[in-house]
Formats: structure tokens, sequence, C-alpha cells
């Protein structure tokens, strides 16, 4: 067991990390996923509100080839030609998935596992095609670069746009903050009010594209779906405010970053998994304890309410015998 | 209730102009240059990084006890496929010098520390620094050198000045003593290189034939006068295909060679597929492009000596040789 599991030195993987050599790396490492891990949660809340979970999955998976191209129009993986490519893949992925689901017999689920791995093949063929004149590898494209990406020397490209689309994300919720409400939860109601559903439903998908992108190169596009479902998916078991949901979401982004941080460093393994393995603990944490909808609090109501009836019961043949008894 | 949503969305509208405005100016800081890799000074002994075991072997008899110098590959890592954990990163980050083979030994390593040299960091790649002569270009990798420069001693010595002039620049109150434990280091590998060549001459001149898993030992032969046949070229990278490993069996029988080697860092299936199908033993475990567990002490010839050093690496090497091949 002890050649499977690396021994826990404190020293080595919780105190050295913060030390002066090392601070700046960790920082840097850790901005740079939880920028990710942010932005994506919180888009991750209205995907799953809106059951779009899977949409979410399909999108990360299909702006690959967008990227590939963007990529080789601009040779850099960072700025205006990547969000560009990336919302045009989204776009195609949204359109392709709903003209396949209304005019042929293939259903909604069907028409998403078609479109997704179809342009996501298509985005690996194209790496592999073009691997000479790219920054990217299938390795790349699967687990991402996080450490790499995060320390390129001066201010990292990545880690400027990681930056940025998190503030935009929060402003683009703030700002929009009733639109998404009322068409997450009451389409008739955002009708009836005048809120535009499809623009909203486009404008989401649109910014999903760009999420996924930044996040893209850093975590790569399979570890992106855990990170847009699970803060969202944690956060939605604790509450049942939207708000308090958004705030709960940036807190599990950073707890299972920096948690998922130390793990990594500790198992010698990539990084930004252990940080989708530590966000996966919390959630089951979450799962078992929370207050509203947990597995144990509700057991222990269950239990209580039994006792309850149990004892009303008794309380009651009581009296009936006691009434008789008279 | 129409008139006041359409001004909400014009209000809104504006501020997204304004949300956008602020992403593309945080994305037109891409381009800058931040202020240098971002190095925090710190107090006490220089911190040195050097890559592969032979490496910092070399390093640490010239730092002595005036620099913390740390290894990054572990012994038994192949550097051709070693992929940098985040701890690496940091240590190359938050250290004053780093040194490290060159000529793609270390495979993907460059990309990091190139840029990082580029920016005023002290990154030696001491092959790199070899006269151009005497470094051997393979026709098949590519026009790139091969990096195994530490199977000649007389040529491995001549990146002792190399070493020693940067760590005279790094710590130049040290400059005596490094020069000091550089002559040392020098004539120990000077001895070395003799014992070697009384060694060899018990190998039959017919037998010099060096069966390995891939060209390690192009600079071994050439000193020593071996002929050597490595069946995976000279990164390990790509494996072996079906075709390399039949010639390989072709040469072996036609040769009559008495024994073959497998490699501690490369996986030994193939070179014991070759053996079985050629019919001959394997002649023991070389250490290629590592040394031998650190403090691991062998007894060969009349002698002791740790496997973990690059001297008792060579002298594990050649007995191994003359052991199966005399």
């Amino acid at each position: 067991m002890s050649e499977i599991i690396p021994p826990f030195h404190w020293h080595l993987f919780l105190t050295e990390p913060w030390s002066a050599w090392y601070l700046d790396t960790t920082l840097r490492v850790i901005a740079m996923a939880f920028c990710v891990s942010a932005s994506c949660g919180l888009v991750g809340v209205y995907l799953i509100l809106r059951r779009l979970a899977l949409v979410g999955d399909a999108i990360s998976h299909s702006v690959l080839p967008g990227i590939v191209l963007a990529a080789l129009v601009a040779h850099t993986l960072t700025g205006p030609a990547i969000i560009i490519g990336a919302i045009v893949a989204g776009f195609v992925t949204t359109v392709l998935i709903e003209s396949i689901d209304h005019h042929s017999r293939v259903k909604t689920d069907a028409a998403i596992g078609i479109v997704f791995s179809a342009l996501f093949a298509l985005g690996v063929v194209m790496v592999t095609m073009f691997a000479g004149d790219l920054h990217i590898d299938a390795d790349c494209v699967l687990f991402g670069n996080l450490a790499e990406v995060a320390t390129q020397p001066g201010m990292p490209p990545a880690l400027i746009q990681a930056g940025s689309v998190l503030l935009a994300t929060i402003l683009l919720i703030g700002f929009f903050f009733k639109d998404l409400l009322v068409s997450a939860f009451d389409p008739t109601l955002a009708r009836s009010l005048g809120i535009r559903a499809r623009w909203i439903h486009y404008g989401l998908m649109a910014w999903l594209s760009v999420t996924v992108v930044s996040a893209f190169e850093a975590v790569g596009s399979i570890i992106v779906v855990a990170m847009l479902i699970i803060p969202g998916a944690t956060a939605l078991l604790l509450t049942d405010r939207l708000w308090k949901a958004l705030v709960l979401t940036v807190i599990h982004a950073a707890a299972s970053t920096v948690i998922g941080y130390h793990v990594g460093l500790w198992l010698d393994s990539n990084l930004p998994a252990a940080m989708v393995v530590a966000g996966l603990g919390l959630f089951v944490i979450a799962w078992l304890f929370s207050p509203s909808q947990g597995l144990l609090p509700r057991a222990i109501g269950r239990q209580r309410l039994r006792d309850r009836l149990e004892r009303e019961k008794v309380e009651a043949r009581e009296t009936t015998e006691k009434a008789e008894s008279r | 209730m129409k008139a006041t949503n359409r001004e909400g969305w014009k209000r809104r509208a504006v501020a997204l102009c304004v949300v956008m405005a602020s992403i593309s100016f945080g994305l037109s800081g891409c381009g800058k240059k931040g202020d240098g890799a971002g190095e925090t000074p710190h107090e006490g002994k220089p911190r040195i990084v050097a890559t592969s075991t032979m490496l910092t072997d070399l390093v640490k008899a010239l730092a002595g006890d005036d620099a913390e110098v740390a290894g990054l590959m572990a012994p038994g890592v192949d550097p051709h496929t070693y992929e940098m954990p985040a701890r690496a990163i940091a240590q190359i980050r938050g250290s004053d010098a780093v040194f490290y083979n060159g000529f793609l030994l270390e495979g993907k390593m460059a990309d990091v520390l190139e840029p990082m040299a580029a920016q005023g960091k002290a990154v030696v790649a001491v092959a790199e620094a070899l006269p151009r002569d005497q470094v051997i270009q393979p026709e098949n990798f590519e026009g790139h050198a091969d990096p195994h420069v530490w199977g000649d001693v007389q040529l491995w010595k001549q990146t002792v000045p190399t070493v020693r002039e940067a760590l005279q620049h790094l710590m130049p109150e040290k400059a005596d003593a490094i020069a000091a434990r550089a002559d040392a280091y020098s004539t120990e590998l000077d001895a070395l290189d003799a014992w070697i060549r009384e060694r060899i001459a018990l190998v039959p001149e017919a037998n010099r034939l060096l069966v390995t898993s891939h060209d390690a030992f192009t600079y071994f032969g050439r000193a020593y006068g071996f002929e050597v046949i490595g069946v995976q070229g000279i990164s390990t990278a790509a494996d072996a295909g079906i075709a390399d490993i039949v010639n390989t069996v072709d040469l072996v029988k036609s040769r009559g060679v008495k024994a073959i080697f497998v490699e501690s860092s490369v996986s030994r299936a193939t070179i014991e597929r070759i053996a079985k199908d050629a019919g001959v033993v394997i002649g023991g475990e070389l250490y290629s492009d590592s040394c031998g567990p650190a403090g691991q002490m062998e007894t060969a010839a009349g002698e002791t000596y740790d496997k973990g050093t690059y001297i008792g690496m060579m002298k594990h090497n050649v007995n191994a040789m003359v052991e199966a091949l005399k």
C-alpha cells in the first residue's frame, strides 16, 4: 500500500508550497485554477437549472475544431481569435443539435451524442494533422497543462484571459440576473415579461463556449465538464436561493482548488484532476450532510417523524384505554 | 410595463458594452511582457536545480556544501519521456541556477527552460556547450545531436568547466573552493577513464558489440571501441517497431553475440523478446539515462562503489559488459 500512496510529509506538501521561493508558483497555479473553476461553475449553475448539463458536456468537446482553426490562424491559444472561434463552434453545436432534433426522428440526447463526439473527433484529427504548427497535442487536449500555462514568464496570457472571463461572467450575471432567473425557473412568465428566452439561451451557450475555451489550455476538455457541473450541483444541494447558490459555487471552486492543489502535489498527479477529485469530495459531504437535502439529516428527520408517530399512537391508545376503563 | 422593460434592456446593453470593453482591455494586455520571471530573493545558500541524475551528481560534486543542489529526476526515471510535476516547476522557478543536459535529452522541458534563459535566468545546457566537432550528429534524429554525452568519460569531463564557471559566477566568493573541487572531480574522471580502458581490454575485440534498448551508448562505443546497436533509436518516446526487433534478432544471430542488455530506465519487454527469439542471454541491467538508486553499494572486480553516482554507474555498466562479453 505504501508504494501506491506516497508517504505524506506535512512539510513537503502543506508548508513548503507557501514558503518564499515556492509562493509565486503556488499563487499563479491556484489563481489560474480558481478563475477557470469559478467561471465554469457559475455558468454551470444555470446549465443545471435549465437541465442543460449534457449540453455543457457537448460544447466543452465540440469547441475543439474551433480552437484548432483559430490557433492555426492566430498562432496563439489566447486572445480574440480563440474567443471568436469558440463562439462560432459553440453556436454551430447548438444549431446542429437543434436541427437534428427538429428535422429528424433522432431524439435530443442522441442528437447531442452525435454532434459533440463527431466535432470532437474532427478536432482531434485536426490536432494530429497540424501538430507541427500548434502548441497543443493530444495530452493537452485531454488533461491541459495547468502548471506550465500558469507559470509562463511574465504575466501569462492564459491567466489574464481566465481572470477577465471570470470578471466578465460575474458582471454578466449581475446585469442579467433577473432575466436568467426567470427564464431558468419559469419560461412562461419570462415570455409574458417580454424576456426573449431564445436570446438568453443563445447568449448562455455563447458564454459557455467562451468559459470552456479559456479553461481549455489549463485543464483540457474532459476535466472542464466536471468544473462546469460539480460546483453548481454542490451549491444547489445546500440552498434554494439562486444568489446564495452562486456564492456557494465560488466558495466550492476556491476550496476544491486549494485542497486539490495540495493533494495533487502529494500524490504527484495531474493537478486539475486532483482538484476535481477534491471537488467531488466536497459534493459528497454536501450530499450526506446538507441541512435541507442531505441524506443523513433526511434520514434523521424521517426517524424522528416515525418516533413521533409511534409516540402519538401509543398516547392515543393509552387515552382510549383510560377512557374505556373509566 | 413593456416600455420599462425595453429601457432595461437598453441600459443593460450599454453595460454589456462596458463589460466587453473591459475584457478586450484585459486581453490586449496579453501581448505585453510582465516584470521578469517573478523570483523571490531569499537568504542563505543559493538554490540550484539539475535535471538528470548524472548531471545532479556532477553539480553536487562541484558545489559541495556551498549550495543546495536538488535533482529533478529520480533514479530510474527516463529523461526522454519525463513529465514535469508541479513541484519541479516550482523548484525551477524558485532556483538561482538550472543545469540541464540539452540536445533534447529532457524532451519537452526545453520549452519551459529556454524562455527562462531568455529572461536572464541562469539556465545552462551543459552538453550544448561542448565543442561541436566532438558531438555526434545522428542521421535519423531530425538534425539534432545525440544527447547521451556522459557515455564518454573524457567528453563528460569537458562539461566540468562549464558547470564550474556557472557556479563561480553565482558564488564569486566561493570561486577558489569551487575550482579546487572541479580539479579534484576531473582527476577522478581521468582515473575512471583509465580504469574503463583497462577493464574493456579484457573483452576480445570480436565480442565488442553492445545491444541495448535504445541508442544511449553511441558516445561510449566511440570512446571505448564498441559497436553499439540500440533497438529503439535515440529517444525512447517512440516504441520499437516490429522491423527494428526483427532486424536486431537477425543481427544478434548472425554476429554470434554472447549477451544483450536491458536498461534501468526503459521497459525490458523488447530486449527480453529479442533475447528469447535470438537465443542469447540478457547480460544484465545497464544504467543508461539514469544512475542507480542513491546509496546502493555494489562490490565487483575487487572494489565497492555507489551505483547512485556517475562514477559508480559507469563502473557497474563496464563490469556488467565485461562479465557478459569476455
